[in-house]
């Protein structure tokens, strides 16, 4: 961060995080294409796009700066809202890629009760109860739909 | 205009089973509940009820998914008269004056008016799409691989540069879903960006990818999300009061035709849609109105206009889909998913071979729309618990129930692992004011474009001069251009403006 008499520049870090990723993707995307084959039948939509991703990135990138007059509190988001946000995202992840291992009656009820706590149901019972009852109408209604079966453990 | 044989086609594809009518009922109750959900939008519960469609025969599938559009774009009404918070963004409009309607005690009356001018919007997007499908197919027919890969580009540009705040984030978020529609193995047998991924080679699952990025990146964002509508007070509903809704929404034919043609027009372009359409309406309708600074006050002639074009958008947006194979925005690209899950192909040689489909489409969405008028007509009365579903039960449960469906899709692992990617980067680029849409569209479009660029690359040779014998591909080069540059100054105006009204904390190089 650095100051100047009248003015702060203030850096959205998460935006600049996002844009790193999708520069990341790209670099790497291209990197990856160009050591298949430089022949054009393979380069011909990538290395143009991805040229044009790389430029759009830097034109995106001074949006991450802003100037906020001295005195004045750039709004941010608390970090407990984040934090929610994370935490959801985290167990939603683990969820997914627990699915096959732990059979996908477990890890939907695991999921529910945790998610559920996550967004705000603080009554276990009701937490509990509501959990058991989706997984259980779920794995049996969307069962019914699919022809094949989803790996169980329990039921 | 019409071919007739086409019509027995779809009239004998419609009765012949009843497949087809099976889910039309399902398809407006669910887009009528999620729609009446603050924060769930339409392409979220289209996004959501995709991967039930894969063991639908085709036709019944289309029936069911624009059945849920149907339904949401009156859904979202509900809450926007009640509590004054749009279920879905396509009824920002409809607050201004429904809301200070219900607060005068005439709900009833808001109701019946959104409820009437949705069919009627409805069903005059889709009188239009009937006459105007055949001569626009005989059109798009003579399109070669630069038309196409010109029509594809001009539709990215057009989403990118429109449906955001931002121009560069626009395109941006445009180029990198092409992108990431490139990876895999394409047409001349190259292999890239798969990491070693053996299901990569296909390419990134489009549906799983597209829920990440349209549905469960918005339910991460809503968990901080708090509307205030238990303090809501619940309202009396009376038959007799919406009917008379109706009858007031049908002494104002013009507004309702304004607004239905606004809808099909904004509808069309790419990037638009529902969302912008209300709000063109809205404002179109209350500078012609005699009584126009009773807007926002319980017109509710403000209601006709915002309702009459949100759904008629739906209309407007099938057009472009159907035609050109190139969605507009959420919806339409899961719609054309849905083509691609059946093996079909979007686009002008769908619409040529198979207008027997394209008009029992049109024609289930007449009956669509008359069924509303009663499903609707019987929503009403639960609508007011429905808005008050606690949002922290919806989250997780509808997470649950998208990952089962990339899971339904895929049939391991990588649906679920690529839906939970997505979700997060739609969360980020939601976050931060990119239009997810038109990622969604670049990565199905990747494809697309890169088949046709490589097509006409080996038409031609490798020789350029050969742009100079397809005009038209020029005519929609050079249009695009002028819509970029357009568009460029519009935003560069508009920033201008709000930057004099609130001269604070500038953005550089924004």
């Amino acid at each position: 961060m650095t100051t100047d008499s009248q003015a702060r520049l203030v850096v959205n870090w998460g935006h600049l995080a996002l844009l790193a990723v999708i520069g990341g993707v790209v670099v790497a995307y291209l990197v990856d294409a160009r050591g298949v084959s430089l022949r054009t039948n393979n380069l011909l939509l990538v290395q143009p796009t991805a040229i044009l991703a790389l430029i759009l990135v830097a034109a995106v990138l001074p949006q991450c700066f802003r100037r906020v007059p001295e005195g004045e509190e750039a709004a941010a988001e608390p970090l407990s809202d984040l934090g929610r946000v994370g935490a959801l995202a985290a167990a939603f992840a683990a969820f997914a890629l627990s699915l096959e291992t732990v059979g996908f009656d477990i890890a939907t009820m695991l999921f529910m009760v945790v998610g559920l706590y996550i967004c705000g149901e603080r009554r276990w019972w009701l937490n509990l109860v509501f959990s058991a009852v989706f997984t259980v109408l779920l794995i049996y209604g969307y069962g019914a739909i699919i022809p094949f079966p989803f790996p169980l453990t329990i039921l | 205009m019409i071919e007739f044989a086409a019509i027995e086609g779809a009239y004998s594809l419609l009765t012949s089973s009843w497949s087809a009518w099976i889910w039309v009922l399902p398809g407006l109750l669910v887009g009528l509940f999620f729609g009446a959900m603050p924060g769930i939008s339409i392409t979220m519960a289209m996004a959501i009820f995709l991967p039930m469609t894969l063991y639908m025969d085709f036709l019944p599938a289309i029936i069911f998914l624009t059945s849920i559009y149907t339904g949401a774009g009156f859904g979202g009404s509900v809450p926007a008269v009640l509590m004054n918070i749009p279920g879905t963004s396509s009824a920002v409009a409809t607050t201004f004056d429904g809301y200070p309607m219900a607060r005068a005690g005439r709900h009833n009356q808001a109701l019946g008016i959104a409820l009437a001018s949705s069919v009627i919007g409805t069903l005059s997007s889709y009188v239009l799409l009937l006459f105007l499908i055949a001569p626009v197919s005989r059109v798009v027919l003579k399109m070669g691989p630069l038309e196409l890969f010109a029509v594809a580009v001009w539709g990215m540009v057009l989403l990118g540069s429109l449906a955001g705040t931002s121009l560069s984030r626009g395109l941006l978020a445009g180029v990198f879903g092409v992108l990431l529609g490139t990876v895999g193995m394409n047409t001349a047998g190259y292999i890239r960006g798969t990491m070693g991924v053996p299901w990569l080679l296909d390419g990134v699952p489009t549906i799983p990818a597209m829920m990440g990025l349209l549905a469960a990146s918005q339910l991460l964002g809503l968990i901080n999300t708090r509307y205030l509508i238990e303090d809501e007070a619940s309202r009396q509903i009376s038959l007799a009061k919406i009917l008379g809704g109706f009858r007031e929404a049908l002494s104002y034919p013009s507004i309702i035709a304004r607004g239905a043609t606004i809808g099909v027009l904004i509808g069309a372009i790419p990037g638009v849609g529902s969302s912008i359409s209300n709000l063109l309406s809205y404002s179109e309708t209350k500078r012609n109105a005699p009584d126009g600074d009773t807007f926002g006050q319980g017109n509710p002639k403000g209601v006709i206009a915002a309702e009459a074009a949100n759904s008629s958008s739906e209309g407007g947006a099938m057009a472009t889909m159907l035609a050109l194979g190139i969605p507009g925005g959420g919806a339409t690209a899961i719609l054309l998913a849905a083509f691609a899950m059946h093996n079909i192909v979007g686009g002008p040689s769908f619409i040529a071979n198979n207008k027997d489909i394209v008009y029992a489409i049109i024609f289930s969405n007449f009956a669509q729309a008359i069924l509303l008028l009663f499903v609707g007509l019987g929503f009403v009365y639960i609508a007011g618990y429905v808005v008050r579903v606690p949002l922290r039960y919806l989250i997780p449960s509808v997470l649950v129930v998208s990952t089962f469906g990339a899971y339904a899709i895929s049939g391991s692992s990588s649906g679920p692992i690529t839906l939970v990617v997505f979700s997060l980067l739609g969360w980020a680029m939601v976050r931060y004011n990119y239009p997810v849409a038109a990622t969604v569209v670049g990565l199905l479009l990747g494809n697309l474009l890169e088949d046709n660029l490589l097509r006409t690359w080996q038409i031609s040779g490798g020789d350029l001069s050969y742009a100079l014998e397809r005009p038209f591909a020029i005519v929609i080069f050079v249009l695009m251009v002028l819509s970029l540059t357009l568009s460029a100054i519009a935003k560069q105006r508009r920033r201008r403006r709000a930057a004099t009204e609130a001269p604070v904390t500038p953005e550089i190089g924004s």
